[in-house]
């Protein structure tokens, strides 16, 4: 998708086991520029979502399909297995029921029946999740090291040759570091004391 | 009937589906998706919500004949026939659902039943309403985009 264009033809899935919500929610998105593939229950839209992984931007799923289960159960499973953000809707306003959808992972959760325009700016959870996504991988990918590690010939500190700024771990030795220069120049508060104990 | 004359028809005909309680806002919302490349977009879905609704209405009537009433399995039927009732602004009948709803809440078998009847004539009356709007409206023609009703 051309940058550009974004947010037009953001690919969608829409999960529902209620053939009505379904054309109607289809339609809406439609109407907003949205690409939109639809089913008709947990199942299917795993088979779908399994079959093309970078296919979908983003899962909107109703709650009770028919139960709680089914839905939390696809929310769980999209989030883990896929990473794609997944909007949850339900007739069912009910706070524990929301409450449950957003800690089971869902980045938004919306009352039926809702507006076309209620339906506007869920590209913002596609945007969000792609940049938590990235910063994750970029987390799990850099090792655990520190910005100033030692010199090879001598115990000064020089700054690693890093290609991208690596994140600052405070190691036992940089603050035995931290202590001693401290020590040399002198406490002007107590603020320094709680690093020397 | 003339062409002006079938319009005014359908708009009241509209309009009176409105102020009678049988449709609300929900339903403007699909008016407004209707357009040229979906012409016929309300009238899809309110025959998808018939199709639906009829197998909906049979497994809850054979779920209120079993006794003991299963109230947990008839509020779960009815949760989902109310999302798809007020999905097409069907006021009238979601209000039905919503008592029924409560009924369950209570165990109150004879509430549920006579509530449920209750439903069912909301929802045929409401069915008739709309096959003869529907059906006007194509004899008129294409009318103005939607409108919010006074």
């Amino acid at each position: 998708m051309e940058e550009d264009e974004f947010p037009i033809g953001l690919k969608i899935l829409v999960v529902d086991d209620d053939e009505t919500c379904l054309f109607i929610l289809e339609r809406m998105l439609q109407s907003l520029k949205y690409q939109v593939t639809k089913c008709r229950g947990a199942e299917e839209a795993l088979c779908i979502l399994r079959e093309d992984k970078g296919k979908f931007d983003i899962v909107i799923s109703d709650v009770h399909m028919p139960t709680m289960e089914e839905g939390f159960k696809l929310l769980e499973t999209v989030g883990l297995e896929m990473k794609l953000p997944v909007i949850m809707m339900s007739s069912d306003d009910n706070h524990e029921t929301m409450k449950k959808g957003i800690i089971h992972g869902a980045c938004d959760y919306l009352v039926k029946p809702f507006q076309r325009t209620a339906l506007r700016l869920i590209w913002q959870h596609v945007v969000r999740n792609r940049r938590n996504m990235v910063a994750l991988a970029a987390a799990v990918a850099e090792p655990k090291s520190c910005v100033l590690v030692e010199d090879d010939d001598d115990d000064d500190l020089v700054a690693s040759p890093a290609k991208k700024r690596r994140r600052l771990v405070w190691t036992a030795q940089l603050h035995h570091q931290f202590v001693t220069a401290v020590n040399q120049l002198g406490h002007k508060s107590t603020y320094y004391e709680c690093f020397t104990n | 009937m003339d062409k002006n004359q079938s319009r005014r028809q359908v708009r009241l005909m509209r309009q009176s589906l409105f102020d009678q309680g049988f449709l609300d806002e929900q339903f403007i919302q699909l008016e407004e998706l209707q357009d040229d490349s979906n012409p016929n977009f309300v009238e899809e879905i309110a025959t998808s919500y018939y199709r639906d609704s009829y197998r909906s209405l049979q497994a809850i009537e054979l779920a209120l004949e079993k006794t003991p009433r299963d109230f947990s399995k008839l509020d779960s039927y009815m949760h989902q026939f109310k999302g798809s009732s007020s999905s097409i602004g069907a006021k009238k009948v979601k209000a039905e659902c919503q008592q029924f709803r409560e009924y369950c809440d209570a165990g109150n078998g004879e509430g549920c039943m006579r509530t449920f009847q209750a439903l069912k004539k909301e929802h045929a009356t409401l069915k008739k309403r709309l096959e003869a709007y529907f059906q006007m409206a194509r004899q008129a023609g294409p009318i103005e985009a939607a409108c919010r009703p006074k």
